[in-house]
């Protein structure tokens, strides 16, 4: 959507990630007991960050033959070839209102929180200024930088306000993902000589006639595979459903709905636009364990009794099904796997939302069988929930629909077998999430203390309907994404399908 | 080669530093103290007080001297006289700045010499603000000119470009350190942390000396066997000439070895570990923040000018293959054993300090990775080495300094220093909390804090230099390092505290803390603002 033209000149992209850093700093000199005031300024803030990236996303023109838009550019340490360079694209945009809608539904769940406020939204607007930071940097030092800003303050988050196993959970989430910026070090001073050009700027190592074929095969793994563990890939993915169980809800919303997107973003953006080569030759490795991840996942998820660990473990399946898009490599699957990251983002947001806010932090408890008959005691709990199970299970006119049938139309054009076998989970996802459904929402009330229960706050309201709402659009409406994501994959797909050329000319 | 008059401003700081050492020892012995509480609490406070305004003077001068912030003009004619006099006053100091042959040939004035100068007086500045308010001794006098004659004799080991040099400089340094370590003498663990650093320490000389007497031996020989002119053959440019016309020299690169294990034992390195995670424990925590960032500098910076100015015909390359040989890939293997064991055994530890010793041992082993890069005849790659090298000594120096102030303000409040004496320390006092965590964060190296950049320049270095496996295995290490950084984060801020009454924090050590996470964050956020400075000191002066 390209309806208006923004005035060049204003740093808009530094302005959005800047837009959660004041008020992480204005937090800081708010006193302990100004509870209000600093839930008020996090939220206002969030809401300004949504904002500008809504003003962003349809200020950008992705029929412009330059497709990296809003260009900043700032040195930092020039003579190690190191500069703050930002930029957006159509894969950008997209992630940057998913994050806006993210931050600020989960910012309005997080009124709640009574123990340590202060801290805690200092930690939650600095991850997520980390998260914009990473979807719009093109240098991929700041790239990093960014990234593991966005990772670390998860340890605290989880290790101090979680509930379930926290303090396991935390260190386990942490070492996992630090296991992982291990290997993207490794990768990105691979790239750093191996280019030659002693310099971090993504557009310039984008080049791909700077980098041998067997180069790229050789460095391709420890990159892509360093971000894949974020986003949750086969066999990489354990750290997930501990670390979602574990966290407070906002953090599992965070977390599930955009960090691990984080983690299929870098794949997308850093090892596949870089090393097109070398991505090309690992596809199929990388289909088979999504394959893995996307059935695996979906079967887990089945047999848990925890709600959020279901939850955790779709995600587990659902992150399996976006990698699946990148590694059909091919136009539809890129666009299929950019569609599923935003769609499942809303979705999984929601589902926290429900089962974190709503209903264990009034029940306290998760077990299936302890629960039952929600729907008579908070019918808008069940009706939101049903949206994002829709979605969830890929019903058409909801937003998973669209991601997941371009994900197995682009992977049929790839490893018809896999597509086959994958959508095996389908009707997995679709036991699980009714099942779920009819136990905890529709069948009879079994506990007589839950009619008792406080009521929805104004705050849970919004931000739920907010989520569902965006789920329903998307659902009805996915050209307003799906245009914009295909100008940015198209140059990835590209090179990739020119990688398949190569290896066939030989 | 004669000693001018005009070499005495360039060795200023130094002079300076000595002089005030007398001062602070004179004021102590000389003056009448009476001997109730409050007049030893004074004497105390007064020598502390006089070593740090010196310490502040002298770090001016050496900042002013070394033209990193400004060159001063030369008078004009019609310049005010009084501000001509100024002028030219400065125009002297900065006279002493860096450039020119070394001294004698022994005391090189480069700019590696102004930048670890300024990195061993600041350091001693803070360590001696954070021994302030630190519990009081019997002799405050000789506590504080201890620290100021291991300052000096840092000094000098930066600048030795000489083996006798080197190996006086080490002495000084080290003799003054093995009191300080064992100060508070009736207190078992610092009277053995003393002796122990003595013991450990003397056999290290030994071995440095054996190595110094085989590359004199070897110089001389060469010399002779070539019918030259009569040289000193304890300089390191005639070492690097000796070493350079008779290539394949077995003898010089026995000598390599030997020197390195003596200097291994300074920045304890594995296997010339064992002494420091006892001494750093032991030791009063503030000299264990001196000895674990200054002592530890001041070694690596003597090892590299030693390496690259008098052995460089055996650099040899450290990537594991078939042309391994010479120091880097001695370096190498160093550096692999070094990383490994630092942080595995870091692991267990159930004390701060200790962990810390540990952790530090780790460090050493990333910083070597810098010097490897040392193998490439490129001049950038050298100027990257070397300014990564320089920059990790500086964030560690700044991040160590305040780590251990932090542990010296816990202990004297809350009576320990393990890793429980930590549980709970947000709710006791948040801004030590805060600054503490910082520092954690950047020894984990977490981005953007400088200890994030420290390690990713020294990555970049040990990956250029071809050292890939060295790399992997430093990477893979630092994510087992971040689990017991972890462990502080999570003992300040998640674990429930044993009690609630605050912990204060004495004003003098609060501001080396705020100095030192101010460093830390500074140099993080803004590394290009040292940056240009540090690649200038590669131009080491007797190469």
């Amino acid at each position: 959507m390209h309806l208006y033209d923004l005035p060049t000149g204003v740093p808009w992209l530094s302005l959005i990630w800047l837009s959660m850093l004041v008020p992480a700093i204005i937090m800081m000199f708010l006193k302990p007991e100004q509870k209000y005031a600093i839930r008020m300024t996090g939220t206002i803030f969030a809401f300004i960050s949504l904002a500008l990236s809504l003003l962003l996303f349809f200020g950008y023109d992705y029929t412009s033959a330059q497709k990296l838009q809003f260009v900043e550019e700032l040195p930092w340490l020039p003579q190690a070839g190191i500069n703050y360079i930002l930029a957006a694209d159509g894969i950008s945009m997209p992630m940057l209102i998913l994050n806006g809608f993210v931050i600020f539904t989960g910012a309005l769940m997080s009124w709640n929180i009574e123990e340590r406020t202060r801290e805690y939204w200092i930690l939650l607007l600095i991850l997520t200024a980390g998260v914009y930071g990473v979807f719009v940097s093109v240098d991929l030092f700041l790239f990093f930088v960014f990234y593991e800003l966005a990772v670390l303050p998860m340890y605290l988050l989880i290790g101090i306000w979680g509930s379930t196993r926290k303090e396991y959970g935390a260190m386990k989430l942490t070492l996992y993902l630090m296991g992982g910026s291990a290997m993207i070090i490794i990768g990105m001073l691979a790239l750093y000589y191996g280019s030659g050009l002693r310099t971090f700027d993504m557009r310039l190592l984008a080049q791909a006639a700077l980098l041998p074929t067997s180069f790229q095969i050789a460095f391709f793994p420890p990159l892509f595979l360093g971000f894949a563990v974020l986003a949750g890939m086969f066999p990489f993915h354990t750290w997930s459903p501990t670390g979602h169980v574990a966290a407070p809800t906002a953090v599992s919303m965070l977390h599930a709905g955009v960090l691990m997107k984080l983690g299929a973003y870098g794949c997308l953006r850093a090892a596949m636009w870089l090393m097109p080569e070398g991505a090309h030759y690992w596809l199929l490795p990388i289909a088979i364990a999504t394959l893995i991840n996307a059935v695996y996942g979906a079967t887990i998820a089945m047999t848990q009794r925890d709600f959020k660990f279901m939850i955790g473990y779709s995600s587990v399946s659902h992150m399996g099904l976006v990698v699946m898009g990148l590694a059909a490599g091919n136009e539809i699957g890129l666009i299929g796997s950019v569609l599923q990251m935003f769609a499942h983002g809303v979705m999984t947001a929601l589902f926290f939302a429900v089962v974190g806010r709503m209903i264990y932090e009034r029940t306290h408890t998760r077990q299936f069988p302890e629960l039952g008959g929600m729907a008579k005691i908070m019918p808008f709990a069940a009706f939101v929930f049903v949206i994002a199970g829709l979605s969830s299970m890929g019903m058409p006119g909801f937003a998973g629909f669209w991601a997941e049938f371009n994900i197995f139309m682009g992977m049929w054009d790839r490893f018809p077998l896999i597509s086959v076998l994958a959508a095996v989970s389908i009707p997995i996802t679709a036991a699980y999430i009714l099942r779920a459904m009819y136990t905890v929402f529709f069948g009879e009330v079994k506990d007589p203390s839950f009619f008792k229960l406080p009521k929805l706050t104004w705050q849970e309201y919004t931000g739920a309907s907010i989520l569902a709402a965006v789920i329903l659009i998307t659902g009805l409406y996915p050209s307003l994404l799906t245009e914009m994501i295909g100008s940015g994959v198209r140059p990835i797909a590209e090179a990739i399908q020119h990688a398949g050329t190569l290896t066939l000319g030989r | 080669m004669s000693f001018q008059i005009t070499d005495i401003p360039r060795l200023l700081p130094e002079l300076m530093l000595l002089a005030l050492a007398l001062l602070v020892l004179g004021t102590d012995v000389l003056e009448r103290w009476g001997t109730d509480p409050e007049s030893q609490r004074e004497r105390g406070k007064a020598a502390g007080q006089l070593t740090a305004i010196g310490l502040g003077f002298v770090f001016v001068v050496a900042l002013v001297q070394s033209k990193f912030l400004f060159t001063i003009p030369a008078p004009t004619a019609d310049t005010n006289p009084i501000l001509a006099y100024l002028l030219t006053l400065g125009g002297n100091l900065q006279a002493g700045g860096p450039g020119g042959a070394p001294i004698l040939g022994a005391f090189a004035t480069d700019n590696l010499t102004m930048v670890a100068r300024l990195i061993f007086i600041g350091a001693a500045f803070l360590t001696t603000l954070l021994a302030l308010d630190y519990r009081p001794s019997g002799n405050p006098g000789e506590f504080y000119a201890l620290i100021l004659f291991s300052t000096a004799g840092m000094n000098f080991m930066a600048a030795a470009s000489e083996l006798i040099l080197a190996y006086i400089a080490l002495e000084l340094s080290s003799i003054s350190l093995y009191i300080l370590a064992g100060y508070f003498r009736n207190e078992r663990i610092s009277a053995e942390a003393g002796i122990k650093y003595f013991l450990f320490g003397s056999l290290s000389s030994g071995i440095l000396l054996y190595g110094m007497s085989l590359a004199y031996g070897f110089t001389a020989s060469v010399n002779h066997a070539n019918g030259g002119q009569p040289i000193i053959a304890t300089l390191f440019s005639e070492i690097a000439k000796a070493g350079a016309a008779s290539p394949g020299g077995s003898l010089l690169t026995l000598a390599v070895i030997f020197v390195l294990a003596g200097i291994g034992y300074k920045v304890a390195v594995v296997p010339f570990h064992s002494w420091s995670p006892d001494v750093y424990q032991g030791a009063p925590t503030p000299i264990t923040a001196f000895v674990s960032t200054a002592s530890k500098t001041a070694g690596f910076i003597l090892l590299y000018r030693v390496l690259v100015t008098a052995f460089p015909s055996i650099t040899g390359s450290p990537g594991f293959d078939s042309n391994f040989s010479g120091w880097t890939s001695l370096l190498a293997i160093i550096a692999l054993a070094t990383v490994i064991f630092g942080n595995l055994s870091a692991l267990p530890q159930k004390n701060a300090k200790r962990l810390l010793a540990y952790s530090s041992i780790g460090h050493a082993g990333f910083v070597l990775l810098a010097i490897l890069l040392w193998t490439s005849t490129s001049p950038t790659d050298r100027t990257f080495g070397t300014a990564s090298l320089i920059y990790y000594l500086l964030a560690y120096t700044a991040t160590n300094l305040g780590a251990f102030g932090a542990l010296a303000v816990i202990r004297d409040a809350v009576g320990g220093d393990d890793m429980s004496d930590l549980n709970g320390l947000w709710r006791r006092n948040i801004g030590l909390t805060l600054m503490l965590t910082i520092m954690v964060l950047s020894l984990a190296g977490v981005p953007p804090l400088s200890g994030f950049w420290a390690k990713f320049f020294a990555f970049m270095a040990g990956y250029k230099a071809g050292a890939l496996l060295v790399v992997s295995v430093s990477v893979a290490m630092t994510i087992v390092s971040l689990y017991y950084y972890l462990g502080f984060l999570k003992a300040m801020w998640m674990n429930p505290p044993k009690s609630t009454e605050p912990v204060r924090t004495p004003p003098a050590m609060n501001v080396t803390l705020v100095i030192s996470t101010i460093l830390v964050l500074l140099l993080g956020l803004f590394p290009n603002l040292v940056w240009n400075i540090l690649s200038q000191a590669t131009l080491v002066a007797g190469r």
